[in-house]
């Protein structure tokens, strides 16, 4: 990790586990055929492959063969999304998704609308989570395609995935799910959960960025167009060569995770209640989404002080003012302004998030360093003109 | 490594801030604009400043803009204030061109300063 730095960043990545990169160099030693190749490089490739697969599917309680991989969530939400609404669009042509979704799902349903299709952006409460019986109402009789998230990436909300999935499932609705934050985080029982598609990224839970997967299940109905062509690896779902040692890297994080996620949880939890402890008394301090949400993360806002200058003030607290994906932006936080927020507090707004390797001593640093930086800026600041 | 969004020079300033407060019956200004919020106040004997303090709300290029510009103008002329250019402390933090309208804030600040303080004598 970045030396003389505090990292607090772990929902946008993790580190990757030893363990997970002594098995990419052992499948990297072991051979470097093509898995496609028929000869017995690549078929020790395949089996490389299947492996994983099997420690995948074996976290999700899935049938291996339902898993297409991919470079990351981002693309198994455009597969899902744009796949599944296309292969759906002769049942009807209305999608519905959440405001709050991250940018890999609003952007494809931007681009879906584009095309024809009729979007219906439901709101979110002020905690961040989709009533049920407001989202039912939502639905119309052409609806087709649902994508909501599992757990929020800026506030760490966790939606009533169950009940959401199953009203899709009674209308013989399409339901992915974005679960980029939740896979090896929180228990997923995909044996069990009304879920038809979902995503997931081996780096937000301490495996190699540029590999995760999409989870398709093996229903009547459930299937999605390819959106990349070129071979037909994958059942034609998702062509182009397998990265083999990033695959067998995923499959390890899976088994890694699978084995601990109840300890991760426990742990995660002590971290952020100690956090949260030991600011939640400042002046004008909020707590930005449901505080019942996944312990990993903690997103805060303050009155009247200005963000950029927080986290600069904040250093050496390595801490995100929104999503990875949208911090370069001066934009304030499009996620906590549909939360009701107003451009003052999202701007405002700082994600903690504690990972494995986060330390109570880091947390209790970081509160202590939270706290002098907020009195810092506002010592500095002129009064407001009435 | 990506290049630093903040100079050495910015981060110093923005870190240390020993101009920062006010001045008790020193001759003040508030300016609210751009997102930013500037307040200025000097002292000054024989025409000239003696002590300058600033409180700001804005980015840290803001911030280190003020601290530089108060620490500059102390031993200078209190009328030379009201045609002070912030172009050369803009290009040594330096400050992105993004900025630059926050930076013409303060800018604007200290020439309203400097027309109170010669509004004054």
């Amino acid at each position: 990790m970045t030396e003389g730095y505090i990292y607090l960043d772990y929902a946008a990545s993790t580190p990757v586990d030893p363990r997970v990169f002594d098995r990419m160099r052992e499948c990297s030693e072991a051979t470097c055929a093509n898995p496609s190749s028929t000869h017995a490089a690549g078929r020790l490739s395949q089996d490389i492959v299947a492996g994983a697969g099997a420690q995948v599917a074996g976290l999700l309680n899935v049938d291996p063969k339902t898993l297409v991989w991919t470079s990351g969530a981002t693309e198994s939400d455009n597969l899902a999304i744009a796949g599944g609404a296309r292969y759906r669009a002769h049942r009807g042509k209305h999608i519905v998704t959440m405001k709050t979704e991250h940018k890999a799902v609003t952007d494809v349903f931007d681009t879906l609308a584009k095309e024809g299709f009729e979007v219906t952006w439901a709101d979110a409460g002020a905690n961040g989570l989709l009533d049920p019986a407001a989202f039912e109402a939502a639905l119309r009789d052409d609806t087709q395609f649902v994508s909501i998230m599992f757990v929020n990436n800026e506030t760490g909300v966790i939606q009533d995935i169950e009940a959401l999935g199953t009203i899709c499932r009674q209308r013989d609705i399409l339901f992915h799910v974005d679960a980029a934050q939740a896979v090896g985080k929180l228990p997923i029982d995909l044996g069990k959960l009304p879920i038809d598609l979902m995503s997931l990224t081996a780096h937000k839970f301490y495996g190699p960025k540029g590999v995760g997967a999409l989870y398709i299940a093996d229903r009547p109905g459930c299937h999605v167009e390819p959106i990349l062509f070129g071979g037909g690896q994958q059942r034609r779902l998702r062509p182009g060569t397998l990265p083999t040692e990033l695959i067998a890297g995923l499959g390890m994080t899976a088994e890694i995770a699978a084995g601990r996620i109840g300890d991760d949880l426990e742990h995660l939890k002590t971290l952020r209640d100690t956090l949260w402890r030991g600011i939640r008394d400042i002046e004008g301090i909020s707590l930005n989404g449901d505080p019942n949400g996944f312990p990993g993360i903690l997103n805060v806002s303050v009155d009247d002080v200005e963000g950029e200058s927080l986290l600069l003030a904040l250093e050496p607290l390595l801490v995100a003012t929104g999503s990875a994906c949208n911090s370069k932006s001066q934009e304030p936080s499009y996620v906590l302004r549909a939360l009701g927020l107003t451009d003052m507090q999202a701007q405002s707004a700082i994600r903690f998030s504690v990972g494995r390797p986060t330390t109570m001593n880091e947390v209790e640093f970081a509160a202590r360093h939270y706290r002098a930086a907020i009195d810092k800026l506002r010592a500095l600041a002129p009064e407001r003109a009435a | 490594m990506s290049a630093d969004p903040y100079s050495a020079t910015v981060r110093g300033l923005f870190a240390t801030t020993p101009h920062a407060g006010d001045l008790a019956g020193a001759e003040s200004v508030s300016t609210s604009d751009q997102d930013v919020r500037i307040r200025l106040s000097a002292s000054v004997e024989d025409g000239v400043i003696r002590t300058m303090r600033f409180r700001a709300w804005g980015c840290p290029h803001l911030v280190a803009a003020a601290e530089a510009a108060c620490a500059a103008l102390e031993g200078q002329a209190a009328a030379g204030l009201v045609d002070w250019a912030a172009a050369d402390l803009m290009e040594n933090l330096p400050v992105p061109v993004e900025k630059t309208g926050r930076i013409l804030v303060l800018e604007d600040t200290v020439r309203s300063l400097g027309r109170a303080l010669c509004d004054r004598t």
